[in-house]
């Protein structure tokens, strides 16, 4: 550090406050401290726990400190988190920091929980920090004295950036940042994230405009242990599922001898199972443990945080709800439940425990089938190589742009040349054409490239001088309420017949019960008694009852980790397997040898398997259950073109199997045939449905674009409208209007995320240059059953429509049991 | 756009259900039809959601070419011509029913059908009403519980289909129950109500190449 800096007041006085708390600062915030005195933007790379929010907050304050007079009222930092309950307790630390150094500055929240008449305030006078969330930023820039609110401002400060990225949300904070910035040149912007594998490209999302900007990477690092769980005994065929409940045994003591336990599961449905298993296993943990997912009632998770904060629960049972937010002291112990799929993820629960800088963070794994345990090694190998999945940034998000065009319409109107260069300046809008840019402004103004196909359409007006501003106060209205990416499944409330809130839960599947019925949530037993106005109203029950499984819980396997365990599985087959999971594996890799094959590294296993029902066609690319649901289409595809066969498909994160009940007919040649990377997009068009895909997407495109309205005033739609109305807006579309970019947007989000184009190709890339081994088995092989016995089974078909109603009418023509 | 037909029975009547939302009465030489929305895209737009006006275009387009198939003498739309308050589109209808100066065109009133009868009459409507009857059968938008035979709309039935492989797909479709039918909606632009349908009557599902029956 230079010495200059170090005599500087500010730096004298903030360095005396942390000796007072018997801090030493990191190397990494001496570093963000100086750089920002010396006018840099940039970003610190720091793992939780080391005090990330006091490197860029303190260099604020530093600054400020010398140089009093340059800053004016109002407004200086402002603060992004991606999660309200961050907010909170940052806002408070930040403040206390603040007191005691003896600065008059105060902090405040502004986000959906914000109290009305505080906005109201704020909005009057601002406060001189600002905690926001990317959704109430925007909602900032829609007020007509935008400019007023942020003439003060210095500072702009990311925090989990690398939450953001890679998501429409992540665009947000993109967009407003590139408007504050055109504001204000001097404005100096600054992201916190943890570690990831592209943070040279994050950097450059965040700051794409600025020469003067720096990343800084803390030296410091997390120590992880990696602890498996391990049955009595290995099956040899193993049942994903099956195991979990026989391992409760073993968890109970892990929690017993901790202080505090988080156990991470993958779905809602897995932690109430859990939940329950838990306390049958050991009664005594009634009272001592909680259940924390998304779906329970808001104050009851507070309630469940504040009480783990204070240490006064043995052990919550949680979903990703708890991946994030505030440091829980006591907790010393992270159990996950079955694999995690992503290092990253793992990484972040592991970080759960043992929050202190040198203390280790102990997680313990869970497998839920046996094989569950090489991915284990794996993970173990990824964390020692620090190797973490990148988070790909979203470009092109046209959706996005229309609604911040309409934000920025609302707020005292722009101009369109003003406005262009400073989209255009962004990393997600780079490559955004002339053309393209005058359909997002016709889209906003006159509806579409085609205007007189739009007449009455006015959201935006265009004055004279050129001024785009919205004036319909109906339409702000609308507006204001949609600002966000965020478009989740539809909620009914779900509460006692008697009063008291339980939770929320997904109108899908609660339509789907009948009085009388009964379902678990929050770790309780309901009966069903009615659904009134988006509530359904229950009784508390016992006995038998249906644990929801909710959508979108099955996340596929990264590719970094997926790499790892065809390494791992390739190591197994080598004599000397030194690791505790691989050799306690041994039988069933011995299993796995004798009846067919383990694949090394370079090496590409097919299983062909005759059993009684008929034909099994298994293939193990390792890619991840996504990237299998496109290969086995693909695959049944080129072989129905070979010769007339029908098939269906089932896959896991491991491989897929292509099932029929007449026989497949592959010989050596025919496979590398179908395996080959030639063709590879033309025939995956044409072996998928992309017009069904394109219009799944089309609907979070058609909310945030303001095409489907979310929420009206005083009347909440259902979801079930507003998917077929996404729906039916995009057949009008494909029908008249073709070109419009957000239709386009669909597909290519379907090519990007559902097919994920690159990865498939780099897939067939390996299988090219890999050995294809092809064995022969009349029994299931242990890398086969689980997908046989455990899988999301399908099939897509590549019959028009016609035909497969034709085909339906010759059996017996019935209505499917009302959803 | 293909035209195809599936002949029934109600009552002592024979009726020619089609897979373009209509269903045409042979004996009176009058096509039957609900729920044309018309002027929906219109109030979208004026809404600030953007939708194209041929929507609208289309549907009445449909409209014309069942027209001269049949070469109908009487027009009845069991309700819900028009969608909301007036704009550009429902304009559009005056001039359509001009150009068939010798259909007469009906309209039993629909719940959003808001327009003042003289409004409905200058665009050249004949007959307005809000339930009719033409020999044994009764037409109202909603169902009433009366003991004849009646011919309804307002729900927009669906029905969802499942496929062996487990995919559902949601068509459009006619009730036939022994003394009522309940009429798709004609507007393209509309939603489907799959689960007002009741277990114990006879649906007609259709699609662009054809109309089959579900029991």
């Amino acid at each position: 550090m230079k010495k200059t800096f170090q005599h500087t007041q500010g730096y004298t006085v903030v360095d005396n406050w942390m000796q007072s708390k018997t801090f030493t600062p990191f190397s990494f915030q001496q570093n963000t401290w100086e750089k920002y005195a010396a006018g840099y933007s940039g970003m610190v790379v720091a793992p939780t726990g080391f005090g990330k929010t006091f490197s860029v907050f303190l260099a604020v304050l530093i600054d400020f400190m010398n140089a009093p007079d340059t800053y004016k009222d109002g407004l200086k930092l402002l603060w992004i988190t991606p999660l309200r309950s961050l907010a909170k307790d940052l806002g408070k630390a930040m403040q206390e920091a603040i007191d005691e150094i003896g600065l008059d500055w105060t902090v405040e929240v502004r986000n959906g929980d914000t109290d009305p008449k505080q906005k109201a305030k704020q909005s009057k006078q601002m406060p001189d920090v600002l905690l926001v969330t990317p959704e109430s930023l925007h909602l900032l820039l829609a007020q007509k004295g935008r400019e007023k609110i942020f003439k003060s401002l210095r500072c702009v400060s990311v925090d989990e950036w690398h939450e953001l990225l890679g998501s429409k949300r992540g665009v947000m904070v993109e967009l407003a940042l590139a408007y504050l910035k055109a504001k204000n040149k001097k404005l100096r912007i600054w992201g916190i994230t943890a570690t990831i594998g592209n943070l040279d490209e994050a950097l450059e999302v965040l700051i794409p405009h600025d020469n003067k900007k720096t990343k800084i990477v803390a030296k410091e690092k997390k120590k992880i242990e990696v602890l498996s769980v391990f049955p009595d005994q290995v099956e040899v065929l193993p049942w994903a599922g099956h195991l979990g409940g026989k391992l409760v045994d073993q968890v109970v003591p892990i929690i017993l001898k901790s202080k505090s336990t988080i156990v991470f599961t993958n779905t809602r449905g897995q932690s109430e199972a859990w939940y329950q298993l838990l306390l049958d296993a050991y009664p005594d943990f009634a009272g001592q443990i909680a259940i924390h997912h998304s779906s329970i009632d808001g104050k009851l998770r507070q309630w469940i945080e504040e009480s783990l904060s204070a240490g006064k629960l043995k052990a919550v049972v949680s979903t990703s709800s708890l991946d994030l937010g505030v440091d829980f002291k006591p907790v010393d112990t992270v159990i996950q439940i079955g694999s995690s799929k992503g290092v990253a993820r793992f990484m972040q629960r592991a970080g759960r425990s043992g929050h202190s800088p040198f203390e280790v963070s102990t997680i313990y794994a869970v497998p839920t089938h046996s094989l569950e345990l090489i991915e284990v090694a794996a993970l173990k190998e990824a964390v020692k190589k620090q190797v973490i999945e990148s988070r790909e940034p979203v470009v092109q998000t046209f959706d996005v742009l229309v609604q911040f065009l309409i934000t920025l319409a609302l707020g005292g109107g722009f101009y369109e040349n003003e406005i262009f260069p400073v989209i255009k300046k962004t990393f997600v809008f780079s490559e955004i054409t002339e053309e393209e840019w005058q359909w997002c402004i016709a889209f906003i103004t006159v509806g579409g490239k085609i205007g007189q196909n739009y007449e009455e359409y006015h959201k935006v007006m265009q004055h004279e001088d050129g001024l785009l501003i919205v004036e319909n106060r109906r339409i702000a209205m609308l507006h204001r309420m949609n600002v966000g990416v965020i478009v989740s499944d539809a909620m009914l409330k779900v509460k006692f017949i008697s009063g008291g809130y339980i939770g929320m839960m997904e109108e899908y599947f609660i339509s789907r019960m009948k009085p009388g019925d009964k379902f678990i949530l929050a770790g309780r037993v309901l009966e069903m008694i009615r659904i009134k106005e988006m509530t359904a109203y229950v009784r508390s029950s016992s006995g038998k009852a249906i644990t929801p499984s909710w959508l979108g819980g099955r996340l596929p396997l990264t590719s970094q980790l997926s790499q790892f365990l065809r390494e791992k599985l390739a190591a197994a087959n080598k004599p000397g397997a030194t690791e505790k999971e691989l050799n306690f594996l041994h039988p069933l890799f011995a299993r796995q040898k004798e009846i067919s094959h383990i694949p090394a590294d370079d090496e590409f296993l097919v299983e062909l398997i005759k059993t009684k029902e008929g034909y099994h066609l298994f293939m193990y690319p390792f890619e991840g259950r996504l990237i299998h649901e496109v290969m086995s289409a693909l695959m049944a595809f080129r072989i129905s073109k070979l010769y007339p066969i029908s098939f269906s498909m089932a896959m896991n994160d491991y491989g897929f199997e292509l099932f029929s009940d007449t026989e497949i007919k592959l010989d050596d040649e025919q496979l590398q045939q179908i395996l080959s990377p030639d063709n590879l997009i033309q025939d995956v068009v044409n072996s998928i449905n992309a017009t069904e895909m394109a219009k799944r997407k089309f609907r979070d495109i058609a909310v945030i674009s303001g095409m489907v309205v979310q929420t009206f005033p005083g009347a909440q739609k259902t979801n079930k409208s507003l998917q077929s109305s996404a729906g039916i807006i995009f057949n009008v579309l494909e029908t008249h209007d073709a070109d419009n970019l957000l239709l386009r947007q669909a597909y290519t989000e379907v090519f990007n995320q559902q097919l994920e184009e690159q990865r498939l190709t780099a897939a067939f890339q390996r299988i090219k240059k890999s050995k294809i081994i092809f064995k022969f088995a009349t029994g299931f092989t242990p890398l086969s059953f689980p997908i046989k016995v455990d899988s999301l089974r399908q099939s897509l078909s590549s019959e028009d429509l016609a035909s497969r109603i034709q085909k339906l009418q010759t059996s017996s023509l019935k209505p499917a049991k009302k959803k | 756009m293909k035209i195809i037909e599936q002949q029934i029975s109600f009552g002592n009547e024979e009726l020619l259900l089609t897979n373009q939302r209509a269903i045409f009465w042979q004996q009176q030489k009058t096509l039957i039809l609900s729920d044309l929305h018309l002027g929906k895209a219109a109030h979208f737009r004026k809404h600030g959601i953007a939708l194209p006006s041929q929507v609208s275009v289309h549907d009445l387009q449909r409209l014309q070419q069942l027209l001269l198939h049949f070469k109908a003498e009487q027009v009845i739309i069991v309700g819900d011509l028009l969608h909301a308050g007036a704009n550009k589109e429902v304009n559009l209808l005056k001039d359509f029913i001009a150009t068939f100066p010798y259909i007469h065109f009906t309209l039993v009133k629909g719940n959003h059908d808001k327009f003042p009868d003289y409004v409905l009459q200058d665009m050249g409507i004949h007959t307005i009403c809000s339930h009719l009857n033409i020999g044994a059968i009764h037409f109202s938008h909603q169902h009433t519980n009366q003991n004849t035979f009646s011919i309804t709309g307002h729900i927009h039935p669906g029905v969802s289909l499942q496929f062996p492989d487990k995919k559902r797909l949601r068509l459009p479709c006619y009730v036939v129950a022994p003394q009522q039918i309940i009429l798709p909606a004609f507007s393209l632009f509309t939603g489907l109500d799959t689960r007002a349908v009741q277990s114990n009557v006879i649906c007609y599902a259709f699609y662009e190449e054809g109309i089959f029956k579900i029991s």
